[in-house]
């Protein structure tokens, strides 16, 4: 497994020359407004993932409807599904054709360790997104509901940009990241 | 005023010439330079294939610089001759309302004649077989 080239899980986005705090605050914020998907379903996941971007749950109340055919235009990939031996290099290449900053979200108990998989004797399946990605999110679920994947939009977007959409009413203080 | 030919007259215009050339330099340069600052510097790697073309994540099978079949590029040339004969019988559709042209015969033999030998060009094309679609292999 190509474990000696992955990126620490929560190694940040590559910095630029130059920085303003200020500005870069507020670029998160817009990156975290219009999260653009990978369009990439691997397994039965992806299904759920179909049905978030739908009318009747409507990623696009979270900027996060965009899924592009190209990695060249994603901000984020959702790994949704089983991943098999056969497609981790289409993957990684993915991974890699993706700019920065680019994050990635684990959907699906396959994608967070192998689900259904995880089992003495089996050849084929990668035990989770995180053997070979730098994972943000995961979302657990067999599958996961929509509102499970728009969960976990949000919180990528918090985790993102320190900003959140809503407040948690049971939060006496709002938790600073 | 009589213009002064010893003061360099253009002077202001010259100005504000530059001015608006460095203007629109520094439009279409400084977005350059602003985001070279402003961007990640690196892209996170895990098997360096940023730079494949393929888009889809699979590895492209051979080279895109493939011999093609040239067949349609015979049908492009003899669209040129349909566009020279558009071309020149527009101004002869928009002139050919006027009373002067239309009462005489002459002038629609001229355009028959025009029409025709442009033709030619076509008919030479037929002659030669290039309606028929076929792989060409060209032997010396």
């Amino acid at each position: 497994m190509g474990k000696t080239n992955l990126p620490k899980i929560n190694e940040g986005v590559p910095s630029s020359v130059v920085h303003f705090g200020v500005l870069d605050k507020m670029l998160n914020v817009g990156r975290a407004n219009s999260l653009w998907p990978l369009t990439f379903g691997i397994a039965c996941c992806a299904i759920e993932m179909m049905a978030t971007g739908c009318a009747r749950f409507d990623m696009s109340r979270f900027g996060a409807e965009v899924f592009r055919p190209s990695p060249r235009q994603s901000d984020v990939m959702i790994v949704a599904g089983t991943i098999t031996k056969k497609m981790m290099p289409g993957i990684k290449t993915l991974y890699d054709q993706m700019p920065e900053p680019k994050w990635v979200i684990a959907l699906g108990n396959c994608a967070i360790s192998g689900g259904p998989f995880a089992y003495d004797g089996q050849y084929s399946i990668i035990l989770g997104a995180d053997e070979f990605l730098p994972v943000d999110v995961y979302i657990p679920g067999c599958p996961p509901r929509p509102e499970a994947l728009l969960q976990g939009i949000i919180e990528l977007e918090h985790k993102l940009s320190g900003w959140q959409r809503w407040q948690n009413p049971q939060a006496k203080t709002v938790p600073s990241l | 005023m009589e213009p002064q030919f010893t003061e360099f007259l253009y002077r202001d215009s010259i100005l504000w010439i530059t001015a608006f050339a460095l203007g629109g330099l520094a439009f279409a340069l400084g977005p350059i330079a602003l985001v070279y600052l402003l961007m990640p510097r690196q892209t996170r790697q895990l098997i360096n294939k940023r730079d494949q073309y393929i888009e889809c994540g699979m590895d492209p099978i051979g080279d895109s610089w493939i011999r093609y079949g040239i067949v349609f590029y015979l049908y492009a040339l003899i669209f040129l001759a349909f566009a020279v004969d558009v071309l020149f019988l527009f101004p002869v559709a928009v002139a050919y309302n006027n009373a002067e042209f239309s009462s005489s015969y002459r002038d629609f033999i001229e355009i028959v004649l025009f029409v025709g030998i442009l033709s030619l060009a076509v008919v030479y094309a037929w002659v030669k077989g290039v309606f028929k679609w076929e792989r060409r292999t060209y032997q010396k």
